[in-house]
């Protein structure tokens, strides 16, 4: 059992706020993702859950333990970082066995644990290069296979694949959902990339502002985003958010509908022209000039034969039309 | 262009020649005449060359001195250089990455033991006292505070370029503040402890002032004292007094020879702001 | 509760024992030390009677001038000359490499070593030097027993010696000029000497100052030659506050030479704290 709770976490850097009383469960065995943009304060919290920060106040347990003023390594945790932090002088080998080497355990046991997990990660024939004769890929294979071999109750990832190209994001997008699965562990994951949070957590946590926004499960905070933000931050292409006029007429202060959403069709009450037009393939997304609303993202499929300047008329889908601060 | 270019170098080189490189030839040659000969001070070559019987009665030269010196200059040399590397990256380890009042603190003693000269006199009331004075760990001690700026400035640089990540990733490996130092951030400061090794080394070696003050009795002679007194002792031996010169010469040398690119990479730190 | 830090200040330790017992603690005291009249036997207060005496006893006083006149004469003859052979050596000349190895070798040779063979070599009779020039017919000086030259023979020495460092900081900041500059003044139309004057020279102003600090600093604290090549003499004439601090101190006069440490890093607090304020306020921000 790891269960990561925090009550009421706050953060200050002098004088300065940044983390405004957070509380938060995360359940054991979950795939959290903390995603915002950056300077919501996802990094520093964290790093306050892996002990390198101190909280201002607060308390954090892990499996009902307060860990709050524990050292890192006594909270039974490990961490992936951003620039993965290999030690350039150390072998493979000795990069993943540094910390059990530490904790003095026996040789043989360490390279016991260490050939394990290179096993897994399929670092076998690298144990003995250096941080610096590894591609991307293996560098971040590396420092994952650094955090698994403690056999920790809570792996801690912060934005792990933001240095990797966009086909080998992917691709560890999906070996890390399947190390999950395999081992079954508590993951907190920090990312600014809406599409990893989607595609791998259990459980997100919008932060804005040293706040949460909203706590849900992916499909949760598609189809129910509490506040205009986490509408715009979720979904890609992002919602059409109108506020001022279009919103009163509407009968709320925000008013939403995503690009998803809006029907191309005759019969359709809003009028519009078209501005520009992306063609994904499976997709196409139109960039429109509409009246009463301004510009509006649509999207619709890849066989569209819609050109610039054309007239067109488009209706939102009933049901999935979203207003926000309704009065 | 490119005639114009090799006639400028021909000349600065035989210029460059003349200034920089005769008088270590003045040295070799006299080093290598009889006394009756190298009295002359001047560049002819020697009648009879005698390089290795000059050498041998510098070594033999009052009771083996030189061999002494050479013994008591490695040992301080050695000794302080290794407490100016552990401890000035240890400062200059804590000055990189805390950032407190206490750092501006820190700095200013650094620079104020980069310029201001050494108040002696004070000093050796002070050695005495704690009965430091005339002995070679005293000088070793003395020699290691004066180099301490020099090193904590060089070390303080370079570990600015050793990313933090590294210390915390350490520290989630369950690494105590002295492993995380000794483990990981000494380790990646190689080049940097090299060339704080080689340029001080050279400039505990090369010291004649402080020893002078700080270290008199014969027991305790250094290599540049034995070098001047001989001045003294040799007045009708100029042989001799150049075969110790250039005994004296051989040690840089040699570190040059091997360690140019720390040597320049040490002592051109700074110049350039980064 | 506040939890441990990696990087605790005990790691400062080691260093600051040794450098407060050694350095901060004599310099501290250096300066009620100053203030009296101290010698094997006994230790009275005399207010600024030392430093009344300083500036009264003409041997004195001509060490503080003359402490002055040296630092001056090399930092000014270093960042020149430096200067000119950094040009030089980057160049592209022939044989560069060894002639910056030839340059800057003297640096890291023992200055005792230099100072006795340049004794040598100044010779006013028997000296491979004043040999040299009557070759050509000129009767040169006697460098080290003439009182009106042996301050600047010394000078001329240490500039040998030290001028390979001045050169070496400046190829390093010659460096770290981009060749776009040169280009885009060549555009501009300005001559190879043009080039020097506006684009070289203010560009590399942090090297300027970084020379002109330490052979500042190194000239008003040098010690060691003067005294392997004339101990202050002829007379006084080559006394510098250096030398005097260890005359005083052989003879006994302890206060005497503590007032001349202390005024040794007066001189060098008056002289460069100004200079690094306007060296670093006139610097062109890049």
């Amino acid at each position: 059992m790891a269960r990561v709770e925090l009550h009421d976490i706050r953060k200050s850097f002098g004088k300065v706020e940044v983390i405004h009383g957070i509380d938060l469960t995360i359940e054991d065995g979950e795939f959290c993702v903390f995603v915002g943009p950056s300077g919501c304060g996802k990094s520093t919290l964290l790093r306050i859950i892996s002990g390198l920060e101190e909280q201002t106040s607060g308390r954090i347990e892990i499996d009902g333990r307060d860990v709050g003023n524990l050292e890192p390594v006594e909270r039974d945790i490990a961490m992936v970082f951003q620039s993965y932090a290999l030690y350039p002088h150390l072998t493979v080998g000795e990069n993943i066995g540094f910390g059990l080497s530490l904790a003095r355990k026996p040789k043989a046991e360490i390279a016991e644990a260490v050939n394990r997990v290179a096993e897994t990660l399929q670092l076998g024939h690298l144990l003995d290069r250096r941080p610096k004769e590894l591609s991307g890929g293996q560098r971040q294979r590396v420092a994952i296979g650094r955090a698994i071999v403690r056999d920790p109750k809570v792996f801690l990832f912060d934005e792990p694949l933001s240095n990797l190209d966009a086909a080998l994001r992917s691709q560890m997008r999906i070996e890390l959902t399947d190390l999950h699965a395999q081992l079954g562990s508590t993951m907190i994951y920090v990312t600014h990339d809406q599409v990893e949070a989607m595609t791998m957590a259990d459980k997100i946590v919008v932060l804005k502002d040293g706040a949460i926004e909203q706590v849900g499960t992916p499909m949760e905070l598609y189809d129910k985003p509490a506040t205009p933000f986490v509408a715009g931050f979720i979904g890609s292409p992002k919602m059409n958010l109108f506020d001022g006029d279009v919103a009163a007429q509407k009968g709320c202060e925000v008013y939403g509908i995503r690009p998803e959403h809006i029907r191309l069709t005759d019969d359709g009450d809003w009028h519009g022209r078209v501005r520009l037009v992306e063609r994904l393939g499976a997709d196409t997304i139109v960039h429109a000039e509409m009246e009463t609303f301004g510009p509006m993202i649509i999207r619709t499929d890849g066989q569209s034969e819609l050109r610039e300047g054309r007239e067109i008329r488009a209706a939102p889908m009933p049901e999935r039309e979203f207003r926000f601060g309704k009065s | 262009m490119k005639r114009r270019q090799y006639v400028i170098g021909i000349t600065a080189l035989a210029a460059t020649f003349v200034i920089f490189v005769l008088p270590f030839i003045f040295i070799l040659l006299n080093a290598s005449k009889t006394s009756q000969d190298s009295a002359a001070l001047d560049f002819s070559l020697p009648d009879r060359w005698v390089f290795f019987e000059n050498l041998i009665a510098v070594v033999q030269a009052r009771d083996y001195i030189l061999l002494l010196a050479y013994w008591n200059s490695t040992l301080i040399t050695v000794c302080s250089v290794a407490l100016m590397v552990i401890f000035g990256a240890m400062v200059g380890y804590i000055l990189q990455r805390r950032h407190s009042a206490w750092n501006k603190v820190i700095f200013g003693f650094v620079l104020a033991g980069l310029m201001i000269p050494p108040a002696v006199v004070p000093t050796i009331w002070l050695l005495q006292q704690i009965g430091l004075f005339k002995t070679i760990h005293g000088m070793i001690l003395i020699q290691c505070a004066y180099g301490l700026s020099f090193s904590v400035l060089l070390f303080r640089q370079f570990i600015g370029t050793i990313p933090r990540d590294l210390d915390e990733a350490a520290r989630i490996d369950g690494a105590s503040p002295l492993q995380i130092f000794f483990r990981v951030i000494l380790p990646l400061l190689k080049p940097v402890t090299v060339t704080v090794i080689v340029v001080q080394s050279i400039t505990v070696f090369n010291d004649f002032t402080h020893p002078l003050y700080y270290l008199p009795g014969r027991e305790n002679v250094t290599v540049q004292l034995t070098l001047y007194n001989f001045q003294s002792q040799f007045v009708s031996q100029m042989n001799l007094l150049f075969m110790n010169i250039l005994l004296v010469t051989i040690p840089p040398l040699i570190v040059f020879l091997f360690f140019n690119r720390q040597i320049v990479a040490g002592m051109t730190a700074g110049a350039v702001k980064g | 509760m506040r939890r441990k830090t990696p990087y605790p200040y005990w790691f400062v330790a080691p260093a600051a024992i040794i450098f407060t017992v050694l350095f901060t603690i004599p310099t501290v005291t250096s300066l009620y030390f100053a203030l009296t009249r101290w010698d094997l036997f006994s230790q009275t207060f005399i207010g600024f009677d030392n430093f009344v005496q300083f500036f009264r006893e003409p041997g004195l006083t001509r060490g503080l001038i003359n402490t002055v006149i040296f630092a001056g004469l090399t930092s000014g003859l270093k960042t020149v000359l430096g200067l000119l052979l950094a040009v030089l050596l980057t160049a592209g000349i022939f044989a560069q490499g060894f002639l910056r190895a030839v340059v800057f070798f003297p640096v890291l040779v023992s200055t005792i070593g230099v100072g006795l063979t340049f004794t040598e070599l100044m010779h006013p009779t028997d000296g491979a030097i004043n040999m040299g020039l009557s070759f050509f017919g000129i009767d040169g000086p006697g460098w080290l027993t003439n009182p009106d030259l042996a301050l600047i023979s010394v000078a001329l020495v240490d500039v040998w010696r030290g001028v390979g460092l001045a050169t070496l900081i400046y190829i390093a900041g010659l460096a770290s000029i981009s060749p776009e500059y040169y280009e885009a003044a060549r555009m501009d139309g300005a001559t190879r000497l043009q080039q020097y004057w506006r684009v070289t020279v203010p560009l590399v102003r942090p090297a300027t100052t970084t020379v002109i600090l330490l052979s500042l600093i190194g000239g008003m604290r040098l010690f060691d030659l003067i005294w392997a090549m004339t101990r202050g003499g002829p007379g006084f004439s080559s006394d510098v506050l250096a030398s005097v601090i260890y005359k005083q101190y052989q003879a006994g006069f302890y206060g005497l030479s503590t007032a001349g440490n202390v005024i040794l890093f007066i001189l060098i607090g008056v002289l460069v704290m100004p200079l690094v304020y306007w060296l670093n306020r006139r610097e062109v921000d890049l």
